[in-house]
């Protein structure tokens, strides 16, 4: 049957009698996987590329997001409802007179005030960590569950208590002396203060901190609980007092404490401009691929002009391909950030200060942004593989 | 007899009228001044020396091309004017060329089915259709296969499955035997001949070869970028 039409037998008869045929169906996409196959290691080099970029900003972004919820549970568990600090200062605020405590706590509104000195410093074996002293008797003492030992007698004693991961990285235990600046402490008990920040600090009492420090009547954060059944009108109404007061020091609600600190705002726009950067290398890279593969492609570009392909379909094919690379990108990179931000949790220089978050709306956001990476890159490419002459193209 | 008598004329496809293209700025003139008119059904071969304008003419047939001045219609309509030459390109002609163009990374099956998207087909009825015109021209055993893979005649053979592959009116064979031995040159038009005679397809052949364009039913002969006979069908 199959020479028929050949040696001039009935064209349309032999079309009516063709039997049950292998269906090789070729979609949309199994051209764009073919023809990103075509060149497999360059395909993944690209794909790698992207991933790089992703990972970046999986792992930075991750870290800040970390660092940002670790602090927002720290100040759940203690239950403090607003916080007093400086207005300078970096991630940690400047120091300011404790007095000012004092002064706090005859404003209506204010039913507990405490005072806390914190330091991010090199204790040890600890290249950086959390030591907080904290005003003796006061609120942020509650919280802390011995798990070992015991808490300090009273604030005359020389004696600091560890988080079980502070414990755990400075390599202490009850009964053990630590050194922080130039005087020496008794580690008297583990405590499990229920959040990453409290676990992670050396905490002692304030006075005596403030002595190692050399931050004698200073403090930079006075902890306030509101009454019970104060609305978030009057909490407001009280950080504005404070504020309006106390020249120079500022006063917000703990759950916006991560939104209006410029620290964390540096932090994040640090992180994000920093994953910025691996993105435009990465859009850079995918546009040089698909460039090459318009340039190969031009006699094929040419073919599907000449069969009847749309321009639009051309567009459409070279985007999808960026698309799918930027996909392929996406979730390599994830993987990769994962893997980036589970080694950084480990290492001495992190532990106790943050735990790497990697939420799903972080993911979802990398991989959009894999996609869009894809897509901004195909455009330029595409509109020049739309805009070839078929005749032109045929030649090669 | 009366009028009434009198075989209708077929359609005319294709007339042009003082048809011109240029070249690299007006220094090249490919086509100077080209008038014919092609009928339905006819078999035009376009037979002239290297250089005489034959494929610029069939790319010009094909919308590849658009002419530098003059006139060219199709059925009635300016071809300039055509709202869509995609379309025009995918229903309305098939294309064979010289040096096959088939994809190299996509089997034949799937080379047949390349013309077929974007006209509302699904996957599996391109399937089908491309493995039924393979059939008919005698490759349904090589559905499968990379075109490397094949011969020069079956690689000629594909391409013409896949110019049939929107059931076009028109084909344009650009030396459609040109890289061919003379055995496969024979076939395959033998094959382009009954494709043209059974459905009454309009073919225009370009052709170096005086025995290839005896198959036609008109020989239309191009010099210097004119038409020096044949122009006008009978």
């Amino acid at each position: 049957m199959k020479m028929q039409a050949m040696n001039g037998g009935n064209f349309q008869t032999c079309l009516a009698r063709s039997e049950a045929v292998p269906r090789q169906a070729v979609t949309f996409l199994t051209i764009v996987f073919r023809d990103l196959w075509r060149r497999p290691l360059r395909t993944a080099l690209t794909i790698v590329g992207i991933a790089i970029g992703i990972a970046a900003v999986i792992a930075l972004v991750g870290m800040a997001a970390g660092y940002e919820k670790g602090i927002v549970k720290q100040l759940d568990v203690i239950g403090i409802d607003v916080i007093v600090s400086n207005m300078e200062g970096g991630l940690l605020p400047k120091a300011f007179d404790e007095s000012i405590a004092g002064k706090i706590a005859a404003l209506p509104d204010v039913a507990e005030v405490t005072t806390v000195l914190m330091q991010m410093l090199s204790v040890e074996a600890a290249p950086m960590i959390m030591v907080s002293g904290r005003a003796w008797g006061g609120f942020t003492w509650e919280k802390l569950e011995v798990v070992e030992g015991r808490l300090p007698i009273d604030r005359a004693e020389a004696a600091v208590v560890l988080g079980t991961m502070a414990a755990e990285m400075l390599g202490k235990k009850v009964g053990d002396t630590i050194q922080i600046e130039t005087e020496e402490f008794a580690v008297v008990g583990i405590v499990d203060g229920h959040s990453l920040v409290e676990n992670g600090a050396v905490i002692l009492s304030l006075p005596l901190f403030q002595q190692a420090s050399g931050y004698e009547g200073r403090v930079n954060f006075v902890d306030i609980r509101v009454p019970a059944g104060a609305n978030r009108e009057r909490i407001e109404a009280l950080c504005r007092t404070i504020e309006e007061n106390f020249e120079g020091l500022r006063a917000v609600r703990s759950s916006e404490v991560v939104g209006t600190s410029q620290g964390f705002k540096i932090a994040k726009a640090m992180s994000w401009s920093t994953s910025l950067l691996a993105i435009i290398v990465g859009i850079f890279g995918v546009m040089n691929t698909m460039l090459m593969t318009v340039f190969e492609r031009t006699h094929e570009i040419g073919i599907l002009l000449a069969l009847g392909w749309k321009k639009r379909m051309i567009v459409g094919l070279i985007l999808c391909e960026a698309a799918v690379l930027g996909v392929l990108g996406g979730i390599l990179g994830v993987l990769l950030g994962a893997a980036t931000l589970a080694i950084l949790g480990t290492l001495p220089e992190v532990r106790g200060l943050l735990e790497p978050d990697l939420s799903w709306g972080l993911i979802v956001q990398a991989v959009l942004i894999a996609v869009g990476v894809g897509i901004a890159s195909g455009l330029y490419p595409a509109w020049r593989g739309s805009r070839l002459s078929p005749s032109v193209a045929l030649q090669g | 007899m009366s009028p009434g008598n009198f075989p209708k004329p077929a359609p005319v496809v294709f007339e042009a009228s003082a048809l011109k293209k240029e070249f690299d700025d007006g220094r090249v003139a490919a086509l100077q001044g080209v008038d014919f008119t092609i009928s339905e059904g006819e078999f035009v071969a376009l037979v002239g020396p290297s250089g005489s304008g034959k494929t610029t003419l069939l790319n010009m047939l094909g919308l590849l091309d658009s002419p530098s001045a003059g006139s060219l219609r199709y059925r009635g309509s300016e071809m300039e004017a055509l709202p869509d030459p995609s379309r025009y390109r995918a229903r309305e002609v098939g294309f064979i060329f010289q040096a096959f163009h088939l994809l190299p990374t996509f089997t034949v099956a799937e080379n047949v089915q390349i013309p077929m998207f974007g006209q509302g087909m699904a996957p599996k009825v391109r399937a089908a259709r491309a493995a039924e015109l393979l059939d008919s021209v005698g490759l349904s055993h090589r559905l499968g296969h990379l075109p490397v893979k094949l011969s020069g005649g079956e690689r000629q053979r594909a391409a013409i499955a896949r110019s049939l592959a929107n059931r076009p009116g028109v084909l344009l064979a650009d030396e459609p035997t040109g890289n061919l031995d003379s055995q496969n040159a024979v076939q395959v038009m033998q094959l382009l001949a009954n494709l043209q005679r059974e459905h009454h397809t309009t073919l225009i052949l370009v052709t170096h070869d005086a025995e290839i364009a005896g198959h036609a039913s008109r020989i239309l002969r191009m010099k210097d970028g004119r038409i020096v006979s044949g122009g006008t069908g009978g």
